[in-house]
């Protein structure tokens, strides 16, 4: 971690990657030939709705996808110099938690209900860094001290914090080994307005004082727009654009981007009728090897949507679009 | 058959063309798990084989042949001989309905009193609610065994009250179930919109509430005929049973259990049917749990 | 325009074994026809206990309820089923509050049947009818709601609360359960329907950029009491409560280039067991005085339209 020269350096990158699942018989096609990259001390935010496979890409990074009903996985997943696909098992157990962290969506369920939660967040730091029990404690209570909860009630149990401390305390467990690459999957989807804007600001400032990398997942383009420098959309398990931050916020190319904003009631203008985007989320069952899956409900579509698969295209520095039209909508339907 | 083992989707499509939890959804879901299927055959063979048992077999189920007393298997008694040398296959056959009935009716009396009591209790809660489950505790408080040897010791052997001693003992279980599934089904959001586009009380009880809390005792039924097939066969076998000569299987098991040492054939038949059938009941079980269990489905 | 619903003292206590819960405590406000008025508060303030306790699927504890002139406060049995024909209600989870046991035709068609308006062939065609109006596909007439997506079965929950033609409709949170590109399906629905209709909608939601859009008045509650309501377009421009100016604060927006500052608050939601009196925001509240707690505070007009209860309203806005 103290090599200044890898600073700059992008220390995750994700390439092809492609998780596919079995269910009742039928084949998910969850994630695509997905690939982005993670610069150190950045946040990289996966954007997209329900079922778009942002979860699966998160838990195919920490490799804690379900076996029983995992069908394949490829591509490569390089952190820090290693592709953590490859790794065996054993010393994949040590990257988790301790190199790469994740906080879950709803902390009600993510908390262990029969442990104090001084326990809880020592456990992970007696077992990563080689800590003594007591040792382990003292680190513990400054971490909860960290997120703002008060020493005195380090040996409370889960229930007896609101919804807002829970997640605390997981932010507290996930940080607590500092990790180079933190994953929050939803972290604030369960949370009140006011509860969740704390929560937010809590993660972004304990990342700036530790150097910590984020991937952020989701379904919030506001919440994006506060917290992410890089932005991927991810819609029927492909990454349809990606971008910086500005790049998606003030210069949405791919239709399906465009029409998420277009759908998002705006607090400042006043708009009669919203313009939601036509039709149905895709089917994960049905593969789109030779057709952009956003074409039946693009309100864009040409003939050759259907029958090719449109490449990922970089429309400007950083900026990849995959769609057949990029270059004659974007004028057309800048917000 | 064939075709739709080439396509996986055609099961999928097949059921979603039943409503989910309705009979035909359960049978044909059943019907495509092969151990079920399984299990099934099992237990039919066995019954039609108990009923027409006078008319299949040389011998009959108490025709005592003092020659053949501890016979071992041959062509003639391919089971063997029991003490005073009836056929045990004959014997097995024929009893199969005895332990499979008893299995059925004690369950279904059960069920049909839990249910009642149950529901009573969800619904009405309060003092009702305080009076039945209580009730039920001490009921609960005996070995499910203890308490069913009592209820016989009580009325006496024989065929009926069995079922009775069987079924009083299951109550408990399934009140205790249905009360849980009325109390969760009477919070959701569907019985306030009930309530809130005028239904009556009666209707969204026996429209709304009741459909949706049934399905899982339906799978707990299934799997309660195995064990109370095994509370009747046990009961046989420590005398409180069906009355011999009927060949039910705990009490075959009972008399040959003093000859175990010598002749083991004579307990080996019986026990190995009793493990059989309580397996392929199971089977079912399973099968209907997975096709009422909406936790299960995707 | 006349005033379809009247609230004036609303109170709604469940009594638990750790105390009294004041879910909803003296709560006044009134709907005119024909409007939408957005109801906000964060989980727990008691903003659906409002909503239900004003079509009747909780009896309120204390206050009075008027529809249309009318006290509807305590009602027979049959002047509740009159009552509840006016009045429906779309929840928030499409999941649970579909029968999973019924076809979506069985649940449009049940509140028809219920009120022996339409008989035989009339009663389908009705119900056909009311599928088609929500946007409900022909083919999915008989699917059972396990067979539908969210945004589907959320039409079929509108399709069966307009069913019996009410005059006002409380939405429970009907979008927080969908898709961004769902949810505004959803909306523009609900918007069509109030122009065909005139139908008047209490609109209960957290999500402030939703309540923006559809509503023309919003009332923010917290834990169990009123603290500012005021025309749409004046809470957004004005907040005055110092709860309100926060919660505004809080809401994400996707503008990148002008993040406003957040105010964030201290602490958390307090208990609504047995509160003390006055301001409950008072523990979180940056501005709070011991005066704050001591006795209950009434909403006051501050401009025309808009109400505001907090004590310390002219120290915390020096405009006023």
């Amino acid at each position: 971690m103290a090599e200044t020269t890898l600073e700059k350096k992008t220390f995750l990158s994700v390439e092809n990657l492609l998780v596919q699942y079995k269910l009742s018989g039928e084949t998910v096609y969850a994630v695509n030939n997905v690939s982005f990259t993670v610069a150190k001390g950045t946040t990289l935010g996966l954007v997209g709705e329900t079922g778009a496979g942002k979860t699966t890409i998160a838990k195919a990074i920490l490799r804690i996808l379900p076996d029983h009903s995992l069908k394949g996985i490829s591509g490569s997943v390089v952190f820090d110099g290693k592709d953590l696909l490859k790794l065996p098992e054993t010393e994949m157990r040590s990257y988790r938690g301790k190199n790469i962290s994740m906080i879950f969506q709803d902390p009600m369920t993510a908390l262990n209900p029969v442990k104090t939660v001084v326990d809880q967040i020592a456990e992970g730091i007696a077992l990563h860094q080689n800590m003594n029990k007591a040792n382990a404690r003292i680190k513990a209570i400054e971490m909860l001290e960290t997120v703002g909860i008060s020493a005195d009630r380090a040996d409370e149990y889960p229930h007896q914090f609101s919804g807002g401390m829970k997640q605390r305390v997981v932010i507290a467990i996930a940080l607590a080994c500092n990790p180079d690459l933190l994953i929050a999957d939803e972290p604030t989807t369960a949370l009140d307005v006011t509860i969740q804007a704390q929560v937010l600001d809590l993660i972004s400032s304990l990342q700036q004082k530790l150097g910590t990398s984020m991937i952020l997942i989701t379904h919030d383009l506001g919440v994006v727009a506060g917290t992410c420098d890089a932005v991927a959309v991810v819609y029927a398990g492909e990454i349809i654009e990606y971008g910086s931050k500005e790049d998606i916020f003030d210069h949405p190319m791919h239709p399906y981007t465009v029409g998420l904003f277009g759908a998002l009631p705006d607090l400042k203008k006043n708009v009669n009728r919203l313009s939601p985007i036509v039709g149905l989320p895709p089917d994960p069952t049905v593969a789109y090897t030779d057709s952009c899956p956003f074409a039946e409900r693009c309100p864009h579509v040409a003939p050759q949507c259907r029958e090719k698969k449109p490449h990922n295209a970089e429309v400007s520095q950083g900026h990849f679009v995959r769609c057949h039209l990029a270059g004659e909508i974007a004028g057309k339907a800048a917000p | 058959m064939f075709k739709y083992k080439k396509d996986p989707t055609a099961k999928a499509k097949r059921l979603s063309s039943y409503k989910p939890g309705s009979f035909l959804y359960v049978v044909n879901y059943v019907s495509q798990s092969k151990s079920a299927m399984a299990g099934f055959c099992f237990i039919a063979l066995l019954l039609i084989l108990s009923f027409l048992t006078p008319y299949i077999f040389k011998y009959g189920y108490r025709e005592i042949n003092v020659r053949m007393q501890y016979a071992l298997s041959s062509l003639e008694h391919p089971f063997g001989c029991d003490e005073v040398g009836r056929d045990i296959m004959v014997r097995i056959f024929y009893g199969a309905k005895y332990t499979i009935s008893i299995g059925f009716f004690s369950t279904f009396c059960a069920a049909i009193c839990g249910i009642i009591l149950g529901a009573a209790a969800g619904y009405f809660g309060g003092l009702v609610d305080t009076l039945i489950m209580r009730a039920l505790d001490v009921f609960q408080s005996f070995p499910t065994i203890l308490l069913a040897i009592a209820i016989s010791a009580v009325f006496g052997p024989g065929y009926w009250k069995v079922i009775l001693a069987c079924g009083i003992t299951g109550i408990p279980s399934y009140a205790r179930m249905m009360r849980a599934n009325i109390l969760t089904v009477r919070g959701s959001e569907f019985i306030e919109a009930a309530a809130s586009i005028n239904c009556s009380t009666g209707r969204i009880i026996l429209k709304h509430v009741i459909p949706n809390a049934i399905s899982p005792l339906i799978v707990q039924m299934a799997m309660g005929v195995a064990s109370a097939g095994l509370t009747a066969s046990a009961l046989s076998f420590l005398g409180f049973g069906v009355v011999p000569p009927t060949p039910e299987w705990g009490a075959m098991l009972s008399t040959a259990r003093a000859y175990i040492r010598e002749y083991p054939h004579m307990v080996m038949f019986p026990g190995l049917f009793i493990m059989l059938t309580v397996l392929s009941l199971n089977l079912v079980g399973d099968a209907i749990r997975d096709a009422l269990d909406p936790k299960l489905k995707n | 325009m006349a005033k379809l619903l009247q609230v004036e003292h609303l109170k709604k206590y469940f009594p638990t074994s750790r105390g009294v819960v004041h879910a909803v405590d003296d709560v006044s406000f009134s709907i005119e026809e024909g409007e939408t008025m957005g109801l906000v508060g964060e989980s727990g303030c008691g903003k659906s206990t409002l909503g239900r306790t004003c079509i009747h699927l909780l009896e309120s504890t204390g206050g009075t309820i008027r529809f249309q002139g009318n006290d509807v406060t305590h009602l027979s049995k049959k002047a509740l089923a009159e009552y509840r024909n006016c009045v429906q209600i779309i929840f928030q989870d499409p999941f649970s509050s579909l029968n999973p046991r019924m076809t979506i035709r069985d649940t449009v068609t049940e509140p028809l049947k219920l009120s022996g308006r339409f008989r035989g062939e009339e009663l389908n065609r009705e119900s056909e009818r009311l599928m088609d109006l929500v946007g409900i596909e022909k083919r999915f007439y008989n699917s059972y709601p396990h067979e539908l997506d969210g945004g589907r079965r959320q039409r079929a929950g509108v399709a069966r609360a307009i069913s019996l033609k009410p005059k006002f409709i409380v939405c429970d949170e009907p979008v927080s359960a969908l898709d961004v590109s769902i949810q505004a399906q959803i909306l523009n629905l609900l918007m069509d329907l109030q122009d065909e209709f005139k139908l008047t909608y209490l609109f209960v939601t957290h999500d402030l950029s939703v309540v923006r859009h559809i509503s023309n008045k919003i009332c923010v509650m917290y834990l169990g009491q009123m603290v500012e309501t005021a025309s749409t377009d004046a809470l957004f421009a004005r907040p005055y409560h110092p709860y309100t100016k926060a919660l505004l604060s809080a809401i994400p927006t996707v503008d990148i280039h002008n993040q406003q500052q957040r105010i964030l608050l201290k602490g958390e939601i307090t208990s609504p067991i047995n509160p003390h009196p006055g301001c409950r925001f008072a523990q979180r509240c940056p501005y709070a005085t011991a005066e704050c707690t001591q006795s209950d505070l009434p909403l006051v007009e501050v401009e025309p339209g808009h109400f505001v209860a907090c004590s310390r309203i002219r120290q915390i806005n020096k405009d006023l």
